[in-house]
């Protein structure tokens, strides 16, 4: 593993879109999932809204599968809990004590299809958005360059840590520290990786800090890409209608919320 | 390019100096090595070079230390940046991770310059080119190995167009193969591009065949400036924590056992020389 990013390379139009109208697309149906009062609304968007969307990107057997692999295991428990466990009065049938009640179920289906709907909204920006390029658009919007730095290094080196931790790991096993058994007694015995882990890791940054620094990281004055994110009018208008219509949702369901 | 005078550097909350009224001129153009047991000051005198003593160690530093042409303590780091690059150890920790591909990595340093895009691609390629990873110039940098890692924490300096290198111990974590290609890397800059370098290490042997010139430290004092050939074979080189180099313990060797007669000459340090030496051509 190379990275945790899901960003898979294209050339697809998708692809090619400004990050920060990506984003804007991402952030308006995560925004509508939550507010549009029928779920059948949301179902619409994800089916006639972000599945296209993922064609258009090349991807969208790979983000159906990824919605199902997600949403599934959730499915399984939030039906039977909200179809035995929540409130109703509409009885389907009985098991013992328990009654499974329509109300439930379909409250279920709600928060289904509205978690199916979120989640693929994010999805849609990930699959198709490097990080990297969406926190350089961020930082040209004044988003601070020192957190994009933090958010993207994290997505790489990550898996770099995983691998050190590995590398200690076995290490203590060779000199037959017992790495396996019950949780405690393996808790236990586990504290010596602690110490060697977190030493490397004060070091690693120590040095980080000095490369990032002998790379001119804190160097003053406007930065520049090798790949200069490529914007439009088009896009520029979309995302500003984007963005209005996401203050629209919002109001309207706070004001549905609030009027009596 | 260089000039310490009196330099003695104490770590902050630290009493001994890591390093002892230095006095040391380097040339435009000659490639220096500095050898020394652990703890001689070789990383210390690296960091003073580059600026990251006093700046981002602080402590206390005493003398004068001009690089390029600039007075180290007077000159903010980010200047110190653009005219030396440093290259370390740890190829791993000089990745900057915020890059995705080798070619985007080496251009990182040109981006946080604000180097315009197309000047910035030509610069790349070439720095690619320099220390041959372009071919590796679309993969992940983690998916390289530790050599091609640090040929390309070299390239990410190169980009930068620094005057002088200064390494510290830049082949102390890879296999053979791994510092054949840093040193090819090196030697190329040094004579192709007529760069100053400054390397520390204890793979002495490659010193022997690259450095014009050999600075021996000993707890923090500075002990010998010299030829290559003069400063490691001088006899009190164990006892000052370095073995020699392959070629000089060989031809000792071959004088204790009486094979080769101890005619005064100078002992080999270069396979070249140890050849020689044992072809009783040696001069």
């Amino acid at each position: 593993m190379t990275s945790l990013t899901l960003f898979r390379p294209g050339k697809s139009g998708l692809h090619r879109l400004h990050p920060l109208t990506k984003l804007s697309i991402s952030g308006f149906c995560l925004i509508a999932s939550i507010t549009l009062p029928d779920p059948w609304m949301v179902a619409g968007l994800y089916f006639f809204l972000m599945v296209p969307l993922a064609a258009w990107g090349g991807m969208a057997r790979r983000f159906l599968i990824a919605c199902v692999q997600f949403i599934g295991p959730f499915m399984l428990s939030l039906f039977p809990i909200q179809g035995f466990f929540g409130r109703g009065t509409t009885i389907l049938f009985e098991i013992g004590r328990f009654s499974l009640k329509q109300e439930g179920l379909l409250l279920a289906a709600d928060y289904t299809v509205r978690i199916l709907a979120g989640l693929g909204a994010a999805m849609l920006l990930m699959f198709v958005t490097r990080p990297d390029h969406l926190m350089q658009a961020l930082s040209e919007r004044g988003f601070p360059r020192s957190l994009g730095y933090i958010v993207v290094t994290t997505l790489q080196i990550l898996p770099r840590f995983q691998e050190k931790t590995q590398m200690i790991l076995n290490a203590q096993r060779a000199r037959g520290l017992e790495t396996e058994g019950h949780l405690l007694h393996r808790a236990r015995r586990l504290l010596p990786l602690v110490g060697p882990l977190i030493m490397g890791s004060i070091i690693d940054i120590d040095e980080r800090a000095i490369a990032l620094e002998a790379r001119l990281f804190n160097h003053p004055g406007p930065k520049t890409s090798l790949h200069p994110l490529v914007d439009s009018r088009a896009q520029r208008i979309t995302r500003s209608t984007l963005s209005g219509l996401i203050v629209l949702l919002v109001l309207w369901r706070l004001l549905g919320w609030l009027s009596p | 390019m260089i000039r310490l005078a009196g330099v003695t550097y104490r770590y902050p909350r630290t009493e001994h100096p890591a390093l002892q009224d230095i006095d040391l001129q380097v040339s435009a153009g000659e490639f220096v090595g500095l050898i020394g047991a652990n703890g001689s000051g070789k990383s210390s005198l690296c960091l003073a070079l580059s600026g990251f003593i006093p700046h981002f160690y602080k402590g206390r530093l005493e003398g004068e230390i001009e690089v390029a042409g600039h007075p180290v303590r007077e000159t903010p780091l980010g200047t110190m940046a653009g005219a030396v690059g440093l290259v370390f150890q740890n190829p791993f920790n000089q990745i900057s991770g915020a890059r995705f591909t080798v070619r985007e990595e080496v251009a990182f340093g040109l981006e946080n310059m604000g180097v315009p895009p197309p000047e910035m691609a030509s610069r790349v390629d070439t720095a690619l080119a320099q220390t041959g990873l372009r071919d590796q110039a679309g993969h992940s940098p983690y998916a390289l190995s530790g050599g091609q890692q640090q040929r390309l924490a070299i390239a990410s300096v190169v980009v930068l167009r620094p005057r002088l290198f200064v390494l510290d111990e830049p082949t102390s974590q890879l296999d053979p193969v791994g510092t054949r290609e840093v040193y090819a890397a090196l030697r190329a800059l040094v004579s192709e591009g007529g760069h100053t370098v400054v390397c520390a290490t204890h793979k002495l042997e490659w010193l022997a065949s690259f450095a014009d010139r050999i600075v021996l430290l000993r707890e923090g004092k500075m002990i010998a400036d010299d030829h290559p050939r003069r400063v490691l074979t001088r006899p009190d080189l164990r006892s000052l924590g370095i073995a020699p180099t392959r070629y000089t313990a060989a031809a000792l060797e071959a004088q204790r056992q009486g094979f080769r007669e101890n005619r005064g000459g100078e002992l080999p340090v270069t396979l070249d020389q140890a050849a020689a030496f044992f072809d009783g051509n040696q001069d």
